[in-house]
């Protein structure tokens, strides 16, 4: 961004020294653009005006007539691979699992993140098929700090859905680490239920489950 | 008018959990504040309820669907929403909230006469008046009277002992001024249509919820804090 603005500020300034004439107003522009190029490195970025083309993105992929003549299981993997681009899956395991995962080993903690994920890209594998070119609205956003939250409406024919997208800086991308769909929290809702498995079965009992769920809803996608 | 602000705020901070905090994650009972005591009892009315879905209410609904067109379904919706208006407003009011009372009172006024009888919703559409959230659980709430305990209720589902006092008394309020007040056989038929009406607008939500879940009862208990936290957090919702 800075060199490509200072780049376009030089050719400007070339520019102005060659049609004298409007000289005056390229130099202006000139300072404009360098000055906001300049300004734009270290602030933040804006969170919606990232997730508009990530989403398109994914809605493009969902839209995709060539995605429905593959296996269903390949269709999930596909769309996963897209959405990874700005959803940080460890961050999400992390927050359902709650305090207990600071006790967990690192081949544990890597283990349930890729659990996790499965069984988000399994539990959602059928709305593939209900996407009917819904489109997605942004209405507001909201940043606070390193967090921020990006609000949206899901089109559809009879009514619009509000989905929000909780979001954390990573560097210089905001990263999904919850879904908040008419007010109800992805990820709390999975905690709550995770608590109770962990009191009372822990670690590997939680393990269990989540592996019984994929291979239960694996079963339905093969159905289908 | 200092004691309603103060109020207010009061009922936003405790009610809202902001999801930007990391308390409102940290805290495992964020969204569970309520206590269930009775769980084992609540866990056999959820049963009950899934089994009445499943077998009743999912079939009919499904059958009703069938037969009518999903925007004659939402007029039907606009019209029993329509209905509790003026309990809406009379909340409103008793929790101070002067301005929403009369708001809600201005979308039953034009809904009853521009949407005939309320079938149609021109105060959100063409006066851009968006429904208003109130309740009787919620007035005794801003008044100060706890939740007691969470309480599945039979055919109703996920309540707690105070807003199931609320709903009760709200919909005997409503039936002084409703077309249908005759016998205690209308009223339920009424209900049953009502209910019947607006699970035909949500088919198939319920199942693929369970589905997902772990237990059940408790992913839909969080959903009822959760989304109840959402309804009742009026200063983020008049932004």
């Amino acid at each position: 961004m800075k060199k490509s603005g200072s780049l376009l500020g030089a050719w400007c300034f070339m520019q102005c020294q060659i049609t004298s004439p409007s000289s005056f107003i390229s130099l202006l522009f000139t300072f404009i653009v360098v000055f906001f190029a300049h300004s734009a490195v270290g602030a933040t970025p804006d969170p919606t005006e990232q997730f508009r083309p990530f989403l398109e993105k994914v809605t493009k992929t969902l839209a995709d007539p060539g995605l429905k003549t593959i296996p269903k299981k390949d269709q999930s993997q596909r769309i996963i691979n897209v959405v990874r681009e700005h959803f940080d899956f460890r961050e999400m395991s992390k927050r359902v699992i709650g305090q207990q995962w600071r006790g967990l080993s690192e081949k544990e903690q890597a283990e349930f993140e890729a659990l996790f994920t499965q069984l988000l890209q399994y539990a959602y594998v059928g709305k593939i098929d209900e996407y009917s070119g819904q489109q997605v609205q942004f209405t507001q956003q909201r940043i606070k700090g390193e967090r921020a939250e990006v609000q949206t409406l899901l089109v559809d024919k009879d009514r619009s859905i509000p989905v929000s997208y909780i979001l954390l800086l990573r560097g210089n991308q905001w990263m999904a680490y919850d879904v908040v769909v008419e007010g109800v929290s992805l990820i709390r809702n999975y905690m709550e239920q995770f608590t109770e498995i962990l009191r009372k079965d822990g670690y590997p009992g939680l393990v269990k489950q989540v592996k019984e769920k994929i291979a239960e809803l694996e079963k339905n996608i093969k159905k289908t | 008018m200092f004691l309603i602000a103060t109020i207010l705020c009061w009922s936003s901070l405790s009610l809202g959990a902001d999801f930007l905090s990391d308390e409102s994650y940290e805290d495992q009972a964020a969204s569970i504040k309520v206590a269930d005591p009775i769980e084992p009892l609540n866990r056999a009315v959820f049963t009950f309820n899934d089994k009445v879905y499943i077998w009743v209410l999912d079939p009919v609904a499904t059958g009703y669907s069938k037969v009518l067109p999903a925007d004659i379904r939402g007029c039907i919706s606009n019209f029993f929403y329509n209905l509790g208006e003026p309990v809406r407003s009379v909340n409103c009011l008793l929790q101070g909230r002067v301005r929403d009372s009369g708001l809600t009172l201005g979308r039953f006024v034009i809904n009853s006469i521009c949407g005939v009888f309320g079938l149609a919703d021109p105060a959100s559409n063409e006066f851009k008046i968006a429904p208003i959230y109130a309740n009787l659980g919620e007035t005794l709430s801003v008044w100060g009277v706890g939740d007691g305990f969470y309480l599945v209720v039979p055919l109703i589902g996920s309540s707690t002992l105070r807003d199931f006092t609320g709903t009760v008394v709200d919909g005997m309020a409503m039936s002084t001024y409703s077309p249908w007040n005759d016998d205690a056989l209308t009223v339920a038929t009424v209900q049953g249509a009502n209910t019947v009406n607006r699970t035909s607008l949500r088919l198939g939500e319920y199942e693929e919820l369970k589905s997902l879940s772990f237990d059940p009862y408790v992913a839909f208990r969080n959903g009822y804090f959760q989304v109840r936290n959402k309804q009742r957090d009026h200063l983020k919702n008049n932004k």
